[in-house]
């Protein structure tokens, strides 16, 4: 489940958002789709998203339930990923659909099983993607939410983590980390606040700072303006989390 | 439970995993994790710009949360 909540400040917003579902910090993932800052006669607003976790309200659980509970009692998760199993043919109803994992894959489903069981928390991880060289492991948890982070910050640090691992093994994979589509679902934010951005310096000719981001984000940021003719990006600062500035350069 | 995060996760990187030892100080608020590798291994765990070395304390820290109890690393060689 999505909500959204508005305040003068993120915190303003988060805590609206805490009264209103009567919920723990920790138990939602939020993230910021429209802040303002505030200025000397201009009052902040801040727009964020909530993504609940209303999978225990979930009444009955899709085909597959029951072999969760097997599966937990007496063997790791990733176990399951053995499709070619001829048994597993139920199995094959859950979605994702399955993809036959290599051997490396199947070392990085489980690498991953063990650190964020080691982090406390339960998980399923499948191989739910494969594009050229890149492979989309995606994070089946309850805990989701945590595991993603704020800005999607530990979901880097495992994808990072998963990448170390599986260059060791075979160096021409590529670990994409995702969980509840928190993947896609950045890109298109950061798509709209590209164009938002680009309309804002277009009117105001002037610039706009965005805040710090992955070079992955940043090159989406690039991409998404550099069709406009008026408009011109560039990176500033140093290391790995850049920011970008949007300027009118007129045509 | 977070030191044996730190094992896992250092073993699994690095050439010699028997080199791998983690210490653990745990105090009233906080806990210090000492992290010691084989010398030729200290890279596989920092990384270029430690990127490694910081995604293993972001990962701890998510892990932390759940405690609510901070957990320091600290990479010895």
């Amino acid at each position: 489940m999505v909500r959204e909540f508005e305040g003068a400040t993120e915190k303003d917003a988060i805590e609206r958002a805490i009264e209103e579902l009567n919920l723990n910090r920790e138990e939602f993932d939020v993230e910021i789709i429209e802040e303002e800052r505030k200025g000397l006669f201009r009052k902040g607003n801040v727009r964020i998203k909530v993504y609940l976790d209303d999978r225990e309200e979930d009444i009955p659980a899709p085909a597959g339930g029951d072999i969760d509970e097997d599966a937990d009692e007496n063997e790791p998760n990733y176990n399951r990923i053995e499709y070619h199993d001829p048994r597993g043919a139920g199995e094959a109803t859950r979605t994702p659909p399955p993809l036959n994992p290599t051997e490396d894959e199947v070392k990085t489903i489980r690498f991953l099983t063990e650190v964020i069981n080691r982090m406390g928390y339960e998980a399923t991880v499948n191989v739910i993607r494969k594009e050229d060289s890149k492979v989309v492991f995606g994070i089946e948890s309850k805990n989701s939410g945590i595991l993603i982070g704020r800005k999607g910050k530990n979901l880097d640090a495992l994808q990072l983590l998963a990448n170390v691992y599986a260059n060791k093994l075979s160096s021409s994979m590529k670990v994409v980390v995702d969980a509840e589509n928190y993947r896609i679902r950045r890109e298109e934010n950061l798509v709209r606040l590209a164009t938002k951005t680009a309309e804002q310096v277009r009117k105001s000719h002037g610039s706009r700072l965005l805040e710090p981001m992955n070079p992955f984000e940043r090159r989406l940021i690039h991409t998404t303006l550099n069709t406009m003719k008026d408009i011109e990006t560039k990176s500033e600062g140093d290391g790995l989390y850049k920011q970008v500035r949007v300027f009118y350069k007129g045509n | 439970m977070e030191k044996d995060l730190v094992e896992y996760i250092a073993k699994s990187l690095v050439d010699d995993p028997s080199g791998v030892n983690v210490n653990m100080i745990e105090g009233e608020k906080s806990t210090i994790l000492e992290l010691r590798v084989a010398q030729s291994d200290i890279g596989k765990v920092i990384g270029k710009h430690g990127r490694i070395a910081k995604a293993v304390r972001t990962i701890l820290s998510a892990s932390a949360t759940r405690t609510g109890k901070r957990v320091v690393l600290e990479i010895l060689d």
